[in-house]
Parts: C-alpha cells; structure tokens; sequence
C-alpha cells in the first residue's frame, strides 16, 4: 500500500477543511497571549458585564475575560489531544506490532485483553479513577491514554499481519534479516497512513473527553478548558449570557473535533479501497 | 454457540472492573475506610460501626481475604452503603435507572433506525449532492458534545419558545395519572433524547453507507437487478439488509456510549437518572455511590456485547464458518 496520504488528503475537501479548522486552533492555542490582551485568570472588571470593545465577549460571572478563556482554553484541549494522541499511538504500535510479530501465547494475551478494554466504556472508567485521584494535566494525558490504546492496537496488528505474509517480507527473511529489522525496516514505513489515522482518532476521543471531564468537574477546577467554560455558563442559563459565553466555547470545541472528523474521515476514504476516491469529489 | 476466545475476553473484561472497583479506594493513602465510604461516612461513624465495618470489609487482613470479602458482599447483591442518602447503593441505583434507561433505550432505538434508513438512502445515491450534503452534515453533527446539543436545544425550546420543561422528569406535585402521565414524561423526555439521537446519530449512518457502497457492488445485486425487481426492493431487501449486519455488532459498543452521554446529558436537563446521581456523588465524594454506578454500568454494557455475540449468527449465519 503506497500511498502519499499528504498528497490525497490535500485533494479532498473534507481534508482540506478539516486541517484548515485544525491549523487555525494550534495557531489560536500558540498565539493566545497575542491575541488577548487579558489573563484568563486575573478577574479584569465586574462579573457578567456585556460584550464591549474592552471585552469582546463580555466576562463571567468572576469578571474574567471570556475572550481570553476562549483562547486559552484551546491550549488544554489541544495539549490533552495530542499528548493522548502521541502516547496511545505509541502503546498501540507497541503492542499491535509485538503482537503480530512475536504472536504465539503472548499475541493472543494481547489481544484477549486489548478485547476486554474495549467493551468497557472508557469514560466512566476514567470517572471514577478521577474521583479519586483528581487529576492534573499530566495524570489526565496518562489516564486517557492507559485506557484509549486498544481499538489502535487491533488495527495495527491486523494490518502487520498481513504484511508479515506479504512477498518483500518473506523475502527479507530469507537473506538472514532479524525480526526487528523487518519491523522497522518493512514493516512500520507501510503502516504510516494508518497510523496517522490512528493518532487523529486518539486526538479527538481526548479532546472530547477533556471537554466532557471538565464539564463534570472532575479535573483541575483552577485549569481554564472550554469544557468548564461550558459548566459554569450553565448555571446562567436564564440570564441572555449564554450568547457570548455558553455558545462560543461549545463552537469552539465543536469546530476542533469537527476538523478532526473530517480529518480522519478523508484519511480513511483514502485507505479503504472500497471508499476509495469519494472523498476527492 | 459462542467462541470460547470470546468468551475469555468477557472474563478478563470482568475481572479488570472488578479489579479497579476493588484496588482503587484501598490504594489511596489514609485510611482505606474513608476512601471506600467517602467524607459523609466519618460525619455518621461511630467506633462500634467503624469496628463493624472493618469486620465486614476484612480490612484488617491480607488484600486476598479482602477481595474474598469483597467478592462474597457483591454476589449477595450487596454494593455498599451511602451515608449521604443513608440507604443502600443497590437501592438508590435502582431508583434511578429506570429513567436513565428510558432515555437511553428510546435514543438508541430512534438513533438506529434512522442512521440506518439514511445510511442505506445515501449510500444507495452515493456521490450524489443528496448523499454529500447528508454525509457532511451528519458528521458535523457528530463533533457536537451530546451535552452541548443538549443545551442547545434547552436554550432554544425551553428557555427562547418555551416548549419544553427546563428540568426534572415529572412535573412535580402534579398528581396526574394515566395518559395526561404518560405525556408529561414525554414532553420532559423529549429534549433529553432529542440531544442523545442527534449526537450519536452519525455512528450508524456512517457504517451503514459504507457497508452499503460495498455491498451495491456485490455479484447478488446484479442478480437481483437483472430479476427485474423494483428499485425498492433492491434497495432495502437486497443491499439494506445487509448493509445492516455491522451495526448489529456494534450496538453494544454504541449502547455503552449512550450510556456515558446520557451521564452528561441528564446533567443539564435535570434528569433524575443515574447521571445526575453520579454528579451529586462527585460533588460529596460519595464513593460507594460512584463504584456502585460504574460496576452497573459497566456490567450492562458487557452483557450487551455478550448478548449481540450470542444473537450474531442467528442474523448472519456466514460468521459459523468464518473461522
């Protein structure tokens, strides 16, 4: 499988807005103090005041910028994503590939217990981990990813199988080269567009599971996300903030996994054969 | 019927929530009986239940004759005692569920069959603006939080139109009975699974279109083309129907996603299900309330994907030979 998945994904238009989304959100998470000129944390007027020049979108109800909030907390979420996304990636290569590789007893372990994973649902999993433990950033990035690797690892294995049986492979073997240098060498370069998928999947369940945690309360509660953004603006629902608060950061979080559906959805319309070449038109 | 490396897979599934639910509060540092009955707990602890409790949970033993104790409580039906309720965890659970699988149960049936209906209606006009304006939207749709739809839509039909009650499951105080009931609970239920169907709408609709793409290529459609059958029955008896098959093995995974959205979405319309209750534990640190949630929950959720294992090859009876 040869495929130049930059090339295809630039050629689609659900690719080409899903990475437009994506690179406006890492821009607006990079450049946020440039953009604001408040912290989100420093209460900078008095509470609930309306959408004004000085405040774009008004303050809440501790006289923080919501403006400031919207930018900031695009940080969290994209930090969560792609630390969930990179290690994830990284325990389903591991296992997906030793699996396929060494298999014997030791694959079928895997892939017993990658089968238990996945039929308990994760986030109240991480629920009630998180109601003891309440965790900060770091814990979080851990926890999603200890218990998201799984579905990424079946897939890996399945597609390392069927290269192991594949002519060049087999071939390899032959003149003398060792299992590691296969996988590294053979094995792995093939498998890239799968793994780009892989990691977009395991960026935006994070991403929207950060949303979902905060939303609850779980998490840091001084740690300003888009999901607590949301929390606190529900309980204001009967005055008219919800318009400048509620809704902007729900837009934004929407928007960032949107571009990532799209994302993953134009990847896959490239990978699978059958779907292959809709995703262009 | 089943395959027994399915079969392993549930056990090991069993064990690692029974596991978590078991290590979790006895790993915390301080005293284990706090951390397994929460701060309300020490407010009511007298020193005789403190020693009854210790007796009864073996905590002054080794971790095995712990998890023996532990074991032998749960099989009664025993899951702990809330101090914040001060009634049984079984009990409160249980008074809360029914709501929470009425919402649940109605949202995953609308879900199916419509992503189902419109998964076999786009993927039969495939590249056409009809199946791409469905295609973009539905997974729009899909990057909606079910909890912000869910606000949404509170916002815009209960707080804007006032259609919709704003909270709870009942209007309370009431005293309505028979069919004025049976409305009440459906126009509170509506908001909640209206968020729900929405938001997990797409996951059907996606596997089905891609199922049927493949499956409008299969040698049987000419076949059934060349029969000179009705566009109807080609679509919906021939490609439908198979196109179908995958969603059937995935409602048990989607079922536990529905579950953990009602969790969020019970949350901002009130509604007294388990998701509001879990969040009321939270808020207190109710501890047996929280394990209490997510060893039913999770127990649910794997009987299903057992139950849709068991009933597969009775829908499709290829996968016998499959392996």
């Amino acid at each position: 499988m040869h495929i130049d998945l930059k090339k295809e994904l630039k050629q689609s238009n659900l690719g080409r807005t899903g990475m437009t989304i994506l690179l406006l959100m890492i821009a607006v998470a990079i450049l946020a103090p440039v953009l604001s000129q408040y912290d989100p944390t420093e209460q900078t007027a008095a509470s609930l005041v309306s959408p004004s020049l000085s405040h774009w979108l008004g303050t809440n109800h501790v006289g923080q910028d919501i403006w400031s909030q919207l930018l900031y907390g695009a940080r969290i979420s994209l930090l969560v994503g792609f630390g969930v996304g990179t290690l994830s990636l990284i325990l389903s290569i591991f296992f997906g590939l030793s699996s396929a590789i060494i298999g014997g007893l030791y694959g079928r372990v895997v892939m017993r217990v990658v089968d238990a994973l996945i039929v308990i649902p994760m986030v109240i999993a991480v629920i009630l981990v998180a109601a003891y433990i309440r965790p900060d950033v770091l814990v979080l990035i851990f926890l999603l990813s200890l218990l998201g690797w799984q579905s990424g690892a079946r897939v890996i294995r399945a597609q390392a199988l069927s290269l192991k049986e594949s002519g060049h492979v087999k071939a390899s073997a032959t003149f003398g080269a060792s299992r590691f240098y296969i996988t590294r060498r053979h094995i792995l370069p093939e498998l890239t567009p799968i793994l780009l998928v892989e990691f977009i999947y395991g960026v935006r369940r994070a991403v929207f599971i950060e949303a979902g945690l905060a939303f609850l309360g779980i998490c840091d509660p001084m740690l300003i996300s888009w999901g607590s953004m949301m929390r606190d603006a529900m309980r204001f629902t009967y005055l008219n903030v919800w318009q400048w608060w509620l809704v902007p950061a729900g837009i934004a979080l929407s928007l960032t996994i949107i571009g990532l559906t799209f994302i993953s959805h134009a990847a896959e319309s490239v990978l699978d054969p059958r779907l292959r070449g809709e995703a262009v038109a | 019927m089943i395959k027994r490396q399915n079969l392993s897979s549930y056990i090991i599934a069993l064990v690692l929530i029974l596991a978590l639910n078991f290590l979790l509060p006895r790993m915390m540092p301080g005293d284990p009986l706090m951390a397994i009955y929460g701060d309300e707990a020490l407010i009511a602890m007298t020193p005789e239940l403190k020693a009854h409790l210790v007796e009864r949970f073996a905590l002054d033993k080794p971790l095995w004759e712990q998890f023996g104790a532990y074991f032998l409580a749960l099989f009664q039906g025993d899951m702990g005692y809330s101090y914040y309720y001060n009634a049984p965890v079984v009990k409160i659970i249980l008074s809360s569920l029914p709501w929470t699988l009425l919402i649940v149960g109605s949202s995953l049936v609308i879900s199916t069959f419509l992503g189902i209906v419109l998964g076999i209606e786009s993927g039969w006009r495939r590249g056409s603006k009809t199946d791409r304006v469905m295609l973009t939207g539905l997974m729009s749709l899909n990057g909606f939080p079910d909890f912000f739809l869910g606000m949404v839509l509170l916002i815009i039909f209960g707080v804007i139109m006032g259609i919709c009650p704003l909270a709870g499951a009942l209007t309370p105080y009431s005293g309505l009975s028979g069919l004025p009931l049976v409305l009440d609970v459906l126009k509170h239920m509506a908001l909640p699974v209206a968020a729900l169907t929405l938001a997990h709408l797409a996951g059907s609709y996606l596997l089905t279109r891609n199922t049927m793409i493949s499956v409008l290529k299969a040698p049987f459609m000419l076949t059934a083309q060349a029969k000179g059958l009705s566009q109807n029955a080609l679509k919906y008896r021939h490609a439908g129907r198979n196109s179908m098959l995958p969603v059937v093995t995935m409602t048990g995974i989607w079922m536990g996603r529905v579950v953990v959205g009602a969790l969020f979405v019970e949350l901002v319309f009130a509604y007294p299900g388990v998701g509001q209750l879990t969040y009321q534990a939270l808020l207190c640190r109710d501890y047996p309330i929280i394990q209490g949630v997510f060893l039913i929950v999770t127990i649910s959720v794997l009987l299903a994907n057992f139950a849709v294992d068991l009933l597969y090859p009775q829908i499709d009876p290829r996968v016998i030979n499959a392996y």
